[in-house]
């Protein structure tokens, strides 16, 4: 326990001084790491937790980011009431969304890749609304007041402090009797049916909450990119999100951060020097199918509980 | 140790005045000029950006790199054609590498996102070959000068072409269906329209359309032409589809953008004589600019070159031509911005130089697949230029201000 709390605090320090010794560029590569962080944080909750693989997650996230930009480049709403909106409108997608609950499987896959591709297609092809594939530009930065965020550290920061929240309310959640619930109903569903729990409502719940993580995400990504287009609502990005979640190590809160920050850097980064770097990233994904099922938490852990002599 | 102490001074003093004496040196051999370049050298559309980074070192190389006294280096990055990474990508080159100019990307949508980077850090963004209309109409960014091509920019002859030269007066149209289709498409709809044509029918295909049966079996029976606007790999499989369900017989077909060069070594004769493309550049132009410019490419690509690898040489072309007017003093960005918008270039594609919109105008050509022998590739096809409108402008015959009234052609 109590190196949980030194790692914590090494792990924020190390956080908080990023600005202080990074350069731009991998300042706004951090930033954009835990934004899509919190994102594969999202997509796991229903996956780590309740063991449902949603492909849809890009469709919250996309539509927060283009509620926010729409009302602050067409309609000059400022920053808080126009991310309200956001957060609000992806949410309230997620509960309609939610509905895939009621299947299980392959077809909870099936309904929410159809439900991903619907906002996708409403992003692409309402273009009077949208603005198509040109999407939606020159997304003022966010401002509290007379107070403007323009800085890239401060912005950072900002990040963080959100991220911080969410990380501990995601905490209280997973760890709360509902979230040990949602953990049940992966292990056996019909156990817990028959324990007396409402299967189908904890599902549900988890797919709202879900959904408004990934809503926050695209709040903080449509500030971080000051831009949007059908991009953000594809396929790829819920598919992504999930990996990230995967290569990371599901069911934890750190894993989907490691994730995305390895796949963003190799993307981003490594793509710069080396230009076969897709296959280095398949050639992770097969490393963490074969050797590492349980992602780079997992790794961690088993080192760690082998080194005590502890089982699993 | 006197002796010792002395020789550690003096190698001291040397030291110094070494340092001393070396930096004003290093301060007269003027720095590179840094370019970033963003390509797509991944997905979709690998090939054309390939050849873009191609046509762009052609230039360079061709001038040894150099530009008053300043050497060139390039960095290219891969944007994948996903306007994410155009977005993270243009950021990282302006950041980290700091580079002084960026040039492209290559897919319309990474273009808003890439000219939003220049608007944020204030590097210069020469915007090629991206066509989004917007760009240089109702969403311009100071720090962003189009040297390519707008999207309608080569739909507006075309309209007017199939009226007036061809007499047509019913048309159908096959546009992909994205921006950049609808931009070129509607542009022809507009003009053939505002001329008294009928549109039959326009069928739209999303891009990568597997298989174009049922588009060519939905043609209107009695149309007067059949006009493709179509991209990729789709290029293709319209061409198998339109031969093979016999439609060579039955429609005659004028296409807008459809067989470049970097498809026709994948076709046969059946292409022969087909107009396959208007558009501001084609291989077959016989200008001598244009002749240097194909000979070399084939010497170093074994490839003849589509507009893409014209594109992004000319967009070299037009930087050097402007730096030469600034003494190679790309730091001041106004500067350089300004000699960019002031000066003609004799490109391969023709005369060209920028209207006040930041957009060139330039020829556009409307061009028929021949076969030609050439002496290192043997029998290819080549396009050549039948018709040509000179000095096109992206507004057309319009007045700028009564087009931007009208606002973008949408579906």
């Amino acid at each position: 326990m109590n190196y949980r709390v030194v790692g914590i605090v090494v792990l924020a320090a190390l956080l908080a001084a990023v600005p202080s010794v990074a350069s731009e560029y991998w300042l706004v590569l951090f930033t954009q790491i835990l934004i899509f962080g919190l994102l594969a944080l999202s997509a796991d909750l229903l996956l780590g937790h309740a063991g449902l693989f949603s492909l849809c997650h890009a469709a919250f996230f996309a539509v927060s980011a283009y509620t926010v930009a729409i009302l602050q480049t067409r309609y000059g709403v400022s920053t808080i009431p126009a991310s309200l909106a956001g957060l609000c409108m992806g949410t309230l997608l997620a509960a309609v969304f939610a509905s895939a609950v009621r299947t299980r499987g392959v077809y909870f896959i099936l309904i929410t890749l159809a439900f991903g591709y619907i906002v996708w297609g409403v992003a692409y092809r309402w273009a009077s609304f949208t603005g198509g594939d040109n999407g939606v530009t020159n997304v003022p930065a966010p401002a509290l007041g007379g107070l403007q965020v323009v800085s890239k550290a401060h912005y950072y920061y900002f990040v963080l402090a959100v991220l911080a929240i969410c990380l501990a309310s995601y905490r209280i959640l997973t760890t709360s009797p509902f979230g040990l619930a949602l953990r049940g109903i992966k292990s056996s569903e019909s156990r817990m049916r028959s324990l007396g729990y409402r299967v189908g409502a904890h599902l549900y719940v988890a797919f709202v909450i879900s959904g408004f993580y990934a809503s926050l995400a695209g709040v903080l990504y449509i500030y971080y990119n000051r831009f949007v287009n059908p991009v953000a609502a594809s396929f790829p990005i819920s598919v992504e999100a999930i990996l990230m979640a995967i290569i990371g190590g599901t069911g934890t809160m750190l894993g989907p951060f490691i994730g995305s920050g390895i796949i963003l850097i190799l993307r981003n980064w490594v793509s710069g020097f080396f230009h076969y770097y897709t296959a280095v990233l398949g050639l992770i994904f097969i490393a963490t199918v074969l050797w590492a099922p349980n992602g780079v938490m997992g790794l961690i852990r088993s080192w760690r509980s082998g080194n005590r002599g502890e089982g699993a | 140790m006197p002796k010792f102490r002395a020789l550690m001074l003096g190698s001291a003093a040397i030291a110094l005045s070494l340092f001393l004496g070396s930096t004003p040196a290093q301060v007269q051999e003027k720095k590179p000029i840094k370019i970033g370049l963003l390509a797509p050298l991944t997905g979709p559309l690998a090939s054309p950006g390939t050849e873009m980074v191609n046509g762009f070192r052609q230039y360079w190389n061709s001038v040894n790199n150099t530009v008053s006294g300043r050497k060139i280096e390039i960095v290219v990055a891969d944007t994948t054609c996903n306007p994410d990474q155009a977005l993270t990508q243009a950021r990282r080159l302006a950041l980290q590498e700091k580079v002084d100019l960026l040039v492209g990307p290559l897919c319309g949508h990474e273009g808003p996102a890439v000219a939003q980077v220049s608007a944020e850090t204030g590097v210069p963004l020469v915007m090629d070959p991206a066509g989004a209309d917007d760009v240089t109409k109702w969403k311009r960014t100071p720090t962003v000068i189009r040297t390519a091509v707008s999207s309608s920019q080569i739909g507006h002859p075309l309209g007017e072409y199939l009226y007036k030269e061809l007499g047509l007066r019913n048309v159908t149209f096959i546009g992909a269906d994205y921006t950049f289709g609808h931009e070129v498409t509607l542009g022809a709809v507009k003009t053939f329209t505002d001329l008294g044509g009928k549109v039959d029918r326009i069928i739209w295909n999303p891009v990568g359309t597997k298989d174009y049966s049922t588009t060519v079996n939905s043609i209107p029976a009695n149309t007067g032409a059949v006009v493709p606007i179509v991209v990729g790999a789709d290029r293709i499989r319209l061409f198998e589809d339109w031969f093979n369900y016999g439609m060579d017989k039955k429609h005659k077909i004028v296409a807008s953008y459809w067989l470049h060069e970097d498809v026709l070594p994948q076709l046969d004769d059946r292409a022969v004589g087909i107009i396959g493309n208007v558009l501001h550049y084609v291989a077959g132009i016989d200008t001598p600019e244009n002749k240097a410019f194909v000979d070399e490419h084939i010497k170093l690509y074994k490839r003849v070159p589509s507009w893409f690898a014209e594109s992004a040489y000319t967009a070299g072309l037009w930087v050097k031509t402007a730096l030469e007017k600034t003494n190679g003093n790309i730091e001041d960005r106004d500067g350089f911005l300004k000699a960019m918008r002031t000066v003609d270039v004799k490109a391969p594609r023709g005369p060209v130089k920028l209207d006040a919109y930041d957009n060139p105008i330039q020829n556009v050509y409307v061009s028929k697949v021949e076969k030609v022998k050439h002496p290192v590739l043997g029998d290819i096809l080549m396009n050549k230029p039948i018709k040509t409108y000179e000095a096109v402008s992206q507004f057309w015959t319009w007045k700028p201000e009564e087009f931007l009234a009208r606002g973008p052609y949408k579906r």
